[in-house]
């Protein structure tokens, strides 16, 4: 018979596993960066990503002005390219949360998938950070292509 | 018990995550002709608003007129992420009426969120 301990030792395992399995599996964006198709001259680049783990199960859809554009999949990151304009890009799980922010030509814009504690389900929610910190954190994050 | 426990379930799933809406009204935005008026901030800043909070404002950062409001001037700048946040987040453009900071303008909304107070901001010449 299995002792608690074994058991215990097995079940937290299979939570590792899954947990690993959650998170983004592709190349950094380190190892990319160079690789990443040249951006329209008359567009912006919005780039999501996600660094937690915590809540990793929880990985909603990311919309773009109502459009699916990826998932919230933790320790991942994708971005699309957009002519310059206003957008709103949101995230739902027992709630929506939104963020709109206007795009330049040219210009890069970085949006972080933050995760709160929820009644049920964590909230995702996305937050816009300064280029500075967006090149940065981005950096250990792992391609995943946007949909 | 068991009345206790489905009453406190049942508040619970009332509970309205989305529960802070920052106040806004419409704002008529005139973009600024010719070239633009450009400061320093000579130091932090924070804007309170009646309603949520705003990015605190960095001593340092450069910041241009890019038009009018009825409330006044509105500047942006491109050396930090301004935003103004409740239960949603929103890109944000500072308003000032001289020194004092009144506001935020939303350029995607269209719309002001007012300062709760209004902040004196030392601005000083680029």
């Amino acid at each position: 018979m299995m002792s608690i301990a074994r058991a215990a030792k097995t079940i937290l395992a299979g939570l590792c596993l899954m947990l690993l399995a959650a998170c983004a599996s592709g190349p950094k964006f380190s190892e990319v960066q160079e690789k990443l198709a040249a951006r329209p001259a008359d567009s912006g680049r919005i780039y999501v990503y996600r660094t937690a783990i915590i809540g990793a199960a929880v990985q909603p859809a990311v919309k773009l002005n109502g459009e699916v554009i990826g998932s919230a999949v933790p320790q991942g990151f994708f971005y699309v390219d957009r002519p310059a304009g206003t957008y709103e890009v949101s995230t739902a799980t027992e709630v929506t949360r939104n963020l709109s922010l206007t795009l330049e030509p040219g210009q890069t814009r970085y949006v972080r998938l933050g995760i709160s504690i929820g009644f049920v389900v964590g909230h995702v929610y996305p937050e816009l950070v300064d280029d500075t910190v967006g090149s940065a954190e981005i950096q250990q994050c792992h391609y995943v292509a946007s949909k | 018990m068991r009345y206790s426990i489905a009453a406190l379930l049942l508040l619970l799933s009332g509970c309205a995550f989305d529960v802070i809406h920052l106040h806004q009204v419409p704002a008529h935005f005139e973009a600024a002709a010719g070239s633009a008026e450009t400061w320093v901030l000579g130091a932090d800043a924070r804007i309170p608003l009646e309603r949520g909070y705003a990015t605190p404002l960095r001593q340092g950062t450069a910041w241009y007129r890019v038009g009018r409001t009825e409330q006044g001037d509105v500047y942006r700048t491109k050396d930090q992420v301004v935003t103004v946040q409740a239960s949603n987040v929103h890109e944000a453009q500072l308003v000032l009426n001289g020194n004092l900071a009144v506001g935020f303008y939303l350029p995607v909304e269209r719309t002001f969120t007012a300062a709760d107070p209004p902040q004196q901001i030392l601005r000083t010449p680029r």
